[in-house]
């Protein structure tokens, strides 16, 4: 059975990276492992870009670099280092936070308005929402963090923001938002039991 | 660096938060102390799951295909994903340029599936072609080695997305699409800087296939919108658009 892309086995031993499977024969050149790679993910990939960016056209633009990327660097995806999933979501991140920091639609965005619903429960972009198991734990775990650490990795993570401006528009100082990201996230680690 | 240093920076890394600074020093501490790397996985987990609370959304059919026919286009160009010496650093920033693959030899390969096509500059004017590198490709890789590079998208009515790259240091636009519209045989795109209420003619084109590229005619100011239009072959005859824009790009 295979949930997220996790190979789950029924007789519950440990559960396979399929994704992490599938980039290392797209590092090899592999095609079809490369599409089915996209239609597993694609619309987890897409649905964060776009919860990011917002602008759907640019999202769209940014999709399409995030998997180019993918088939031109596979081979520097590692399994020890950990899920392709993981890998695969990172880089879609970065991505969509370079686009955001250098769009000049980021310095139109209304910020006062913006990023209070931002640092409260997450609302999705998604026309149809899928509220799989895990992100509903995801979802309640934010919610049992401190505010002030929901909202620094809420602003950072969906807002694309950095440090400093966090710390500007929290009117924190820089130290106090790195704390919190550091204690957020750990905290958000140990209320997932997320495994490595 | 302490360790509780790097944890610090850690995870202003895995949410993608560092400053430039903070995050090169984040890259270099991993470099010299490659048994933190664990730290830096297990945050780049932890924030990979952030990824989970927002909802799946189901990207337009046209964007797997034209991704597959970018990949086809480079395997045929170079071979894919070479081997980098090294581990796979999750938390570092890898470089966000894909390669662009070199000499044309087929009117119809993509540069990173961009078809390339010679822009007539004005009417009637002949392009010298830098030999097996059509103006445009030439344009595009000094745009994008440029550090002021930049680039804006916007949708094609009746098409695809287009997307403006343009450096005033290089003073190159160009302008590459997906889908164009289909055209009469009488009829060409035409180009066109924005400006204020003054539309200043920026070359005309032709769509080729499932994607185009057209370099501008110098003469890019900030500020401007990159429009086109249809018009007769050849170019509106009155050195005017005589449509309403297809797609416009502003710059600024």
């Amino acid at each position: 059975m295979v949930i997220d892309g996790i190979d789950v086995p029924e007789d519950g031993t440990d559960p396979v990276d399929a994704a992490g499977a599938l980039i290392q024969r797209v590092a090899a050149g592999d095609r079809e492992a490369f599409a089915r790679l996209y239609d597993m993910l694609s619309p987890r990939v897409f649905g964060l870009i776009l919860r990011v960016l917002v602008d759907r056209a640019q999202s769209e633009e940014v999709l399409q670099e995030v998997f180019l990327e993918v088939w031109q660097s596979a081979s520097r995806f590692t399994p020890k280092r950990g899920q392709g999933r993981t890998w695969l979501l990172t880089m879609a991140h970065r991505r969509a936070i370079d686009r955001v920091r250098s769009s000049q639609a980021s310095s139109d965005r209304d910020v006062r308005a913006g990023f209070r619903d931002l640092a409260s429960s997450p609302e999705p972009v998604a026309e149809q929402v899928e509220m799989k198991i895990e992100s509903e734990r995801v979802a309640e775990a934010l919610r049992r963090l401190p505010d002030v650490q929901r909202e620094a990795i809420a602003l950072a993570y969906y807002g694309g923001y950095s440090q400093s401006e966090i710390a500007a528009l929290t009117h924190t100082p820089l130290g106090t938002v790195k704390t919190r990201m550091r204690d957020g996230l750990s905290r958000l680690r140990t209320e997932m039991g997320v495994a490595q | 660096m302490t360790e509780d240093e790097f944890a610090l920076l850690s995870a202003g890394a895995a949410l993608g938060s560092l400053s430039e600074a903070d995050q090169r020093a984040f890259e270099r501490a991993l470099d010299e102390h490659p048994e933190w790397a664990a730290v830096a996985d297990q945050d780049a987990a932890t924030a990979a799951s952030l990824a989970e609370s927002v909802g799946d959304v189901e990207p337009p059919a046209g964007v797997r295909d034209d991704i597959l026919a970018r990949i086809d286009a480079m395997t045929d160009a170079a071979a894919p994903g070479s081997a980098d010496s090294g581990a796979s650093a999750i938390g570092a920033r890898a470089s966000a340029v894909p390669k662009r693959p070199g000499r044309r030899r087929r009117l119809w390969f993509a540069l990173a599936a961009a078809l390339v096509l010679i822009a007539a500059i004005g009417v009637g004017s002949v392009i010298t072609v830098q030999l097996g590198q059509p103006p445009g490709v030439v344009a595009l890789h000094r745009i994008e080695g440029a550090p002021d590079a930049q680039r804006a998208s916007a949708r094609v009515q009746g098409g695809g997305i287009a997307t403006l790259h343009w450096s005033t240091s290089v003073g190159k636009a160009v302008l590459v699409a997906g889908r164009m519209p289909e055209l009469a045989q009488d009829q060409t795109f035409e180009l066109w800087y924005v400006r204020g209420t003054s539309a200043i003619p920026a070359g005309i084109f032709h769509a080729t296939g499932d994607s185009t590229s057209a370099l501008l005619k110098p003469g890019l100011h900030p500020g401007d919108v990159i429009a086109v239009t249809v018009e007769r072959d050849g170019g509106s005859p009155t050195g005017q658009p005589t449509t309403k824009p297809i797609v416009a790009i502003p710059t600024s």
